[in-house]
């Protein structure tokens, strides 16, 4: 891969060290507060394998600690799927949950809520993740074959787009089902599922989100180039020697793997897929390489703010992330869109 | 259109929430421990009890005694989360018992903390709720004063159940309860509420167990029960007898038509404790009035 412009190098410095503060801000401050001495012999005695943990210190091990690492994972795992799906499609309003990757998640994670316990299926913390990455799979993977995406000449991005657009709504009537026959607390469950939380963050998912994550980033860098060459057009890409085909079915893979993982740990997240590429564009310019590694670090910091402010705004209780990501999201968007002149 | 329905009735509620109970603040620090209540019935016993010295914040369903709602809230007992449990700086959790607390990931992460939960094992019957009045008093060191609160109920019963003052009609019942998550009305059929309607003298209308979703207007219809009781939640909510008549199937129910639709506070039917004689008796107030038909 040949190395990024100028133009763009001076602004991922930037954003790492914001992410940085952003992310130290979203271990600090909380319904309880961590102070950076307690953070500090927290990770000694941790590391050290010496002494009792105070309560605090456990706070910022635990609980933290976990969630903010998780969310900068999960906030470059949505900008990433973003700028993917955006460069896949060559258009500016869609974001990674597109193909059907969102809703079959949600759908899988309802599914689990309302019928989990009859199924006698149950395999501890992980069954709920589970379910939900194997409903996006299966979404993701209906949409692949109903487009006739995988037919050799058939993969026209208008195709894959409605069918998208149908079997989001499909699944989508699936929860709504499902939410319709639930009890009570089941229906509770699948209404803050669907609208986010980092509150279930724990080591495990990190471990989990951080592999899908890195791998993901590293292959989406390495299909950043030819998905600069798709920009021009699908033919004008294949006289550039990109096997287009191939690219989007790789493009598309690297977007669910990411996002469905992603989504499994923390239910459904709004905009961050949708409004960080138009922000990097705004800021840079349009260079997938760019808003690969760009995404990477603003996901993590716009999604960081975001959890900062559910856990603040009305402390002790916390809003679900998704209500603040949708109220910061939709008037970002409308913004941008009377903007579209940036947009290649 | 069905998620910006939710998020508006979410962020009002949070609101609302964030204006009053989430608002409140425990004002003394001078705490031997603090005990965190997440159980509506157990808070009640606790108060009973005269066992709150060191009770700083319950769930926001812990409605009763109105003492209860000046306390700090962690919110609702099946949706907490950990952030708004730490902030109460809690070294005793009250659960309820497994089945009442929740996300189940919030609970891991407060084992995680090691913060002590307990609950008490009681069957869910009047036998029960004594057995747990009895327990808590032990625990708290208030023997004398439970078995005080377990022969005054004991009497209460006693009286309420007399042959003698039973009411010559048995009215059928329909419990309308609204459903904090997405607006859904429930009848409740069995269980604790049941129990109490047919000690008060009343039969239920709809014969399922636990939680029936109020999904077809005709359910109600078909049950046509005289009498329909209204928990406070989702009365309050609605502004009065035009948009209850308009939920499903209660305009064509002989309750609706002799103006028998009452309001009942959700902590006097849900659960048994210390006053359940005495709600027993309300119960059958309510029941046995008669209607303003229009």
């Amino acid at each position: 891969m040949s190395t990024l412009g100028r133009q763009y190098r001076g602004v991922l410095p930037v954003l790492g060290v914001l992410l940085l503060l952003v992310t130290l801000a979203s271990i600090r401050w909380g319904a309880v507060s961590i102070s950076l001495h307690d953070m500090g012999t927290a990770l000694r005695k941790a590391l050290g394998g010496a002494g009792t943990l105070s309560l605090d210190e456990r706070i910022f091990l635990e609980i933290r600690l976990p969630r903010a690492i998780l969310t900068v994972l999960v906030g470059a795992s949505l900008a990433v799927g973003g700028a993917l799906m955006q460069a896949l499609f060559r258009n500016p309003i869609v974001e990674p949950g597109l193909v059907g990757t969102s809703s079959g998640a949600a759908f899988g994670a309802a599914l689990y809520f309302v019928l989990g316990a009859a199924l006698k299926v149950h395999l501890g913390a992980w069954t709920l993740p589970l379910a939900a990455c194997a409903g996006g799979m299966l979404a993701t993977w209906l949409v692949f074959r109903l487009s006739g995406a995988h037919v050799v000449g058939r993969t026209s991005v208008v195709s894959l787009l409605l069918t998208g657009i149908a079997i989001n709504a499909l699944f989508l009537s699936g929860v709504g089902f499902l939410s319709y026959i639930a009890r009570d607390p089941q229906a509770r469950s699948i209404t803050f599922w669907q609208l986010g939380t980092l509150s279930g963050a724990s080591w495990n998912a990190v471990f989990v989100v951080g592999a899908s994550t890195v791998l993901c980033i590293v292959a989406s860098l390495r299909y950043a180039q030819p998905l600069n060459a798709l920009m021009l057009g699908e033919e004008e890409a294949e006289y550039l020697g990109v096997n287009v085909r191939r690219l989007k079915a790789i493009v598309l893979l690297v977007n669910v793997v990411m996002v469905a993982v992603a989504t499994a740990f923390t239910g459904v997240i709004a905009f961050v897929g949708l409004v960080v590429p138009h922000l990097l564009r705004l800021l840079r310019g349009a260079d997938n390489r760019f808003l690969v590694l760009g995404g990477s670090l603003m996901g993590g910091i716009l999604l960081g703010l975001a959890d900062l402010a559910a856990r603040l705004l009305l402390s002790p209780a916390e809003l679900p992330i998704g209500i603040v990501t949708s109220v910061v999201g939709v008037p970002v968007f409308l913004v941008l869109l009377r903007q579209r002149c940036y947009y290649v | 259109m069905t998620r910006t329905r939710l998020l508006s009735m979410i962020v009002a509620a949070l609101s609302l929430s964030a204006c009053g109970r989430f608002a409140s603040d425990d004002t003394r620090g001078d705490h031997a421990q603090r005990i965190v209540s997440v159980s509506k019935q157990y808070t009640e016993i606790l108060y009973a009890l005269s066992a709150t010295d060191d009770l700083v914040a319950v769930d926001v369903s812990s409605t009763y005694p109105p003492e209860a709602k000046k306390l700090p809230t962690v919110g609702y007992h099946r949706a907490l989360s950990v952030e708004g449990m730490l902030a109460a700086k809690p070294t005793l959790i009250l659960s309820g018992g497994p089945s009442n607390i929740g996300p189940e990931h919030v609970v891991d992460q407060l084992n995680a903390l090691k913060i002590p939960m307990k609950y008490w094992d009681v069957p869910g019957d009047l036998d029960g709720a004594k057995t747990l009045i009895r327990d808590m008093g032990k625990e708290f060191h208030k023997e004398a004063r439970a078995d005080s609160l377990v022969a005054g109920l004991e009497s209460d019963m006693a009286r309420v159940l007399d042959p003698a003052k039973a009411p010559t009609d048995t009215p059928s019942v329909a419990i309308i309860h609204y459903g904090q998550a997405m607006n859904l009305y429930f009848l409740i059929s069995q269980g604790t509420a049941g129990q109490m309607v047919r000690w008060a003298g009343g039969r239920m209308a709809i014969d399922t167990a636990g939680f029936t979703r109020m999904s077809s207007p005709e359910v109600l219809a078909k049950a046509n029960p005289d009498v329909i009781l209204m928990t406070d939640f989702g009365y309050d909510r609605l502004s009065g007898r035009r948009d209850i008549l308009a939920l499903p199937g209660v305009a064509a129910t002989k309750a609706a038509r002799d103006g028998r639709i009452f309001r009942i506070e959700e902590h006097d039917i849900i659960y048994y404790g210390p006053r359940t004689g005495k709600n027993v008796d309300l119960i059958r107030t309510l029941l046995h009035q008669p209607g303003t038909p229009e």
